[in-house]
């Protein structure tokens, strides 16, 4: 028989730390049925078998107000849970015990760790374990879960309430005179449909329905006793209400913080030291009136830096070892279509992929320790006020901030926003800040098409462009799709603490290889669809492979020398790969898209050679910076040393001459390219993230289409500056 | 100890300290706001403002807490001197 443990706690309350120490590395990362909240659970050997332990969301509640309080007030409630373990943040208990007040009402065995026992040393706090498990009704165990202190008298007592639940006999609120006798006549009611009472606690039931909790409405409304249920909580709300001068919800609340308060003050015994709170010193500098910016730009700067300058290190040891790969594979092949399946399509593809697990791992990393500090709730704090009038959270800020040196972790990073509605938009306009893969596209468009210093103007103006259209669109979506769900902005300021590197790294660990399971998949399909759509039928045109082979073997019966002979080869190879794109399935839905795009990207239809720009855009749907080079293969040149030398590279030169680009064009190209669709790797993170087809659909959508309004804008703006 | 008018959380200053008469908020922020512990008679102090003027940081039930002008402009109080 295995047993089933729930963890149930506040945020903030070291839940994580203590789960971590329960369950060692025994663990495994999903999501709860239905919804984007990650549903964390593990085991430790007991001795009839494997003891599982589900972390729920950390709430203050179960009122269900919330996505994640209506998981935790679900799965706390679920016969399939045998213990459930209450964990409890000793140094800030009177609010703690509000949830703990909910349990109780569930009439289940509950365990509570009292945690964080050394802070509340530290701030001279005594408790009286005996009379707090006499009034609690269960066993209490104190833990430092930082330093997994505890951890094994919390399995025994887990282990020993399980065997015997009437051990843990639970403690009960009393909520006054009044509200028990109608609570008594609601349950009464309620008794009338015995299955309802089993499915759920008639007491807790009655509360919530004096308490209107819409989520107790549920449950009654498909009870055939519903009338009699309904007519009783209206009586019993028309007695109270004007009797004792608040609303039900008032008056639940009031008894359960009287509850909590009383029980704290016998509990309780505080010290006549006190210490020179810690928080508060960082506090007075950290969110300072005038420091707390600086600070703030300063921690971002840093993070910042260790995410995309020390991850871009092992990111190039990937690159570099996925283009060995590709060349040793493309040299050791027989040449061909599985070949260049393997080559072009899934060796790339692969290798895009992995390419991003560094930066995913260092960003969540730096995350985790922001949130596990605290300071990420002073972030929020600190920019919230900016944010807000986005549409947006203080929370939104750092996953924007990420976005431009890379959408994929930035669309992750909105995790720590709990409200469903603000990380949803937070993640629709994630994908305008503009990247550092956008970066080399406007390098190469701007160096070719204007002067040094326009082009230094054009490449900051698509970065303006990108943070200015995210606020916007943050502020449309919140007015529009996602109104009137606005979340209260209530969030908890919790003290600072040190974080647990363990818990750190098991959070990265996690998060990379998530990323690589969920996401992988998905990008590479669209890497491999993408390669079909560049590659067909060119590819199985046996005489065009036949004819590189002469024209190869030709070269090399000249004799030249080695250098020369590589870079005619080179140049051939070049040529059949673009008589292959420029007649793929991708060039022939260019052609046809033309009509759409000749608008913004070829308004006076005098550009032969138009067509070719959706096949660059297209293939840059894979990763933006790969429009550079698929623009090298369909223009025909040198793809080598086209970007960084800033010289008038082979690729520069072909452009200005063939692409039939002006600058007012090639502007528009560069808006269009900021703007038109999230890259796959962040199409597969939004996919992960919102695990909605839906809301993955839409901002592909609306990136297409704000991006041709915006580039047609450009035209239009031009025209009317007088540009041609 | 004088009571004076009840006000609006929003009206307070850095220091100022008082107690909740009311919550005006409904619904979902008005749960919220009671299960985080304003419920009548809470005694709470005003910490500070951020940087920008708003939210505001409180303390009440012996921790700390942010909350928006939109929020607080929905809590009345009255305050201790």
């Amino acid at each position: 028989m295995t047993l089933t443990l729930a963890l149930a706690g506040n945020p903030n309350c070291g839940k994580t730390t203590i789960f971590n120490a329960l369950t060692g590395s025994h663990q495994h990362v999903g999501n709860w049925p239905g919804v984007t909240v990650e549903r964390r659970s593990g085991f430790f050997p007991g001795p009839d078998g494997p003891v599982e332990v589900v972390d729920l969301p950390g709430t203050y509640s179960l009122s269900a107000q919330s996505e994640d309080e209506r998981i935790a007030a679900r799965f706390v409630a679920d016969p399939a849970v045998d213990v459930i373990v209450n964990v409890l943040d000793a140094s800030n208990l009177e609010r703690n015990l509000y949830l703990t007040t909910q349990l109780l009402e569930l009439r289940r065995p509950v365990v509570y760790a009292l945690n964080m026992m050394d802070d509340a040393e530290k701030d001279g706090l005594k408790i009286d374990l005996p009379a707090l498990e006499k009034l609690l009704g269960g066993p209490v165990i104190p833990t430092v879960g930082n330093r997994e202190e505890g951890v094994q008298a919390l399995r025994e007592a887990i282990l020993k309430v399980a065997k015997d639940p009437g051990s843990a006999p639970g403690g009960s609120v009393n909520y006054g005179h009044d509200l028990e006798n109608e609570l008594v006549k609601i349950e009464r009611e309620i008794h009338r449909d015995e299955e309802l009472a089993r499915a759920c606690p008639p007491r807790w039931l009655a509360l919530q329905l004096l308490e209107r909790a819409p989520a107790a409405a549920g449950p009654v409304e498909l009870s055939h006793a519903r009338k009699a249920i309904t007519a009783q909580v209206q009586a019993s709300l028309d007695f109270l209400e004007p009797h004792m001068g608040a609303d039900g919800a008032t008056l639940v609340a009031e008894r359960r913080y009287g509850f909590s308060h009383g029980l704290v003050g016998e509990v309780l015994i505080r010290s006549l030291r006190t210490r020179m709170d810690l928080t508060a010193r960082l506090d007075t500098v950290l969110t300072h009136r005038w420091l707390g910016i600086p600070i703030f730009i300063a921690i971002m700067i840093a993070v910042y830096s260790l995410t995309f300058v020390v991850g871009k290190i092992p990111q190039d040891w990937i690159a570099g070892g996925f283009n060995l790969l590709h060349a040793w594979a493309g040299d050791r092949l027989p040449p061909g279509e599985l070949t260049s399946l393997l080559v072009d399509g899934i060796i790339p593809g692969v290798g895009a992929v992995v390419v991003f697990v560094p930066i995913i791992m260092l960003l969540m990393g730096c995350i985790a320790f922001l949130e596990d500090t605290g300071y990420m709730a002073r972030a929020a704090f600190i920019m919230d006020r900016l944010m807000h009038l986005m549409g947006l959270h203080g929370k939104s800020f750092i996953p924007l901030i990420m976005g431009t040196g890379c959408n994929v972790p930035a669309v992750q990073a909105t995790r720590t926003i709990e409200a469903r509605e603000d990380r949803f938009i937070t993640i629709l306009v994630a994908p305008l800040m503009s990247c550092s893969a956008r970066l080399q596209i406007y390098i190469l468009i701007a160096g070719t098409f204007f002067r040094p210093v326009q082009a230094a103007f054009a490449i900051l103006a698509m970065h303006f462009l990108g943070f200015a259209l995210a606020m916007a669109m943050g502020k449309l979506l919140r007015l529009t799709l996602f109104r009137g769900a606005n979340a209260p902005f209530v969030m908890e300021l919790p003290p600072y603490r040190l974080p647990v590197l363990k818990s750190t790294l098991i959070h990265m660990w996690e998060k990379g290889s998530v990323f690589l399971s969920r996401a992988g998949t998905t990008i590479l399909a669209g890497a491999t669809l993408i390669w079909f759509l560049s590659h067909y039928p060119g590819i199985s045109n046996r005489s065009w492979s036949e004819e590189l082979h002469r024209q190869e073997a030709a070269v090399r019966t000249l004799n030249l020398a080695p250098a020369e002979e590589t870079s005619r080869l080179d140049d051939l190879a070049m040529a059949h790969q673009s008589r292959v794109v420029n007649t793929s399935l991708a060039a022939n839905i260019g052609k046809a898209l033309q009509p759409a795009l000749a608008p913004i990207l070829d308004p006076d239809r005098s550009r032969p050679e138009a067509w070719k720009d959706s096949i660059a855009l297209t293939a840059g749907f894979v990763a933006k910076e790969i429009v550079v080079s698929t623009m090298a293969v369909i223009h025909h040149t040198e793809a080598g040393d086209q970007v960084s030398d800033g010289g008038a590279g082979g690729l520069r030169a072909a452009l200005r001459s063939r692409s039939g680009l002006t600058p007012l064009t090639a502007l528009a190209f560069m808006v269009f390219t900021l703007i038109y669709t999230p890259c796959l790797g962040t199409v597969g993170m939004i996919l992960k993230e919102t695990r909605s087809l839906l809301w993955t659909g839409f901002s592909v959508v609306y990136g297409l289409g704000l991006a041709w309004l915006m580039a047609w804008f450009t035209i239009l703006g031009g025209h009317a500056l007088g540009f041609a | 100890m004088s009571h004076q008018q009840p006000k609006p959380l929003s009206d307070l200053h850095p220091g100022d300290e008082a107690q909740v008469f009311q919550v005006l908020a409904q619904g979902r922020i008005r749960q919220r706001l009671l299960e985080m512990g304003f419920i009548r008679g809470a005694h709470l102090k005003v910490e500070k403002l951020a940087p920008l003027g708003d939210p505001m940081e409180l303390v009440i039930k012996g921790y700390h807490l942010s909350l928006r002008r939109e929020e607080s402009q929905c809590i009345l109080v009255s305050e201790e001197d």
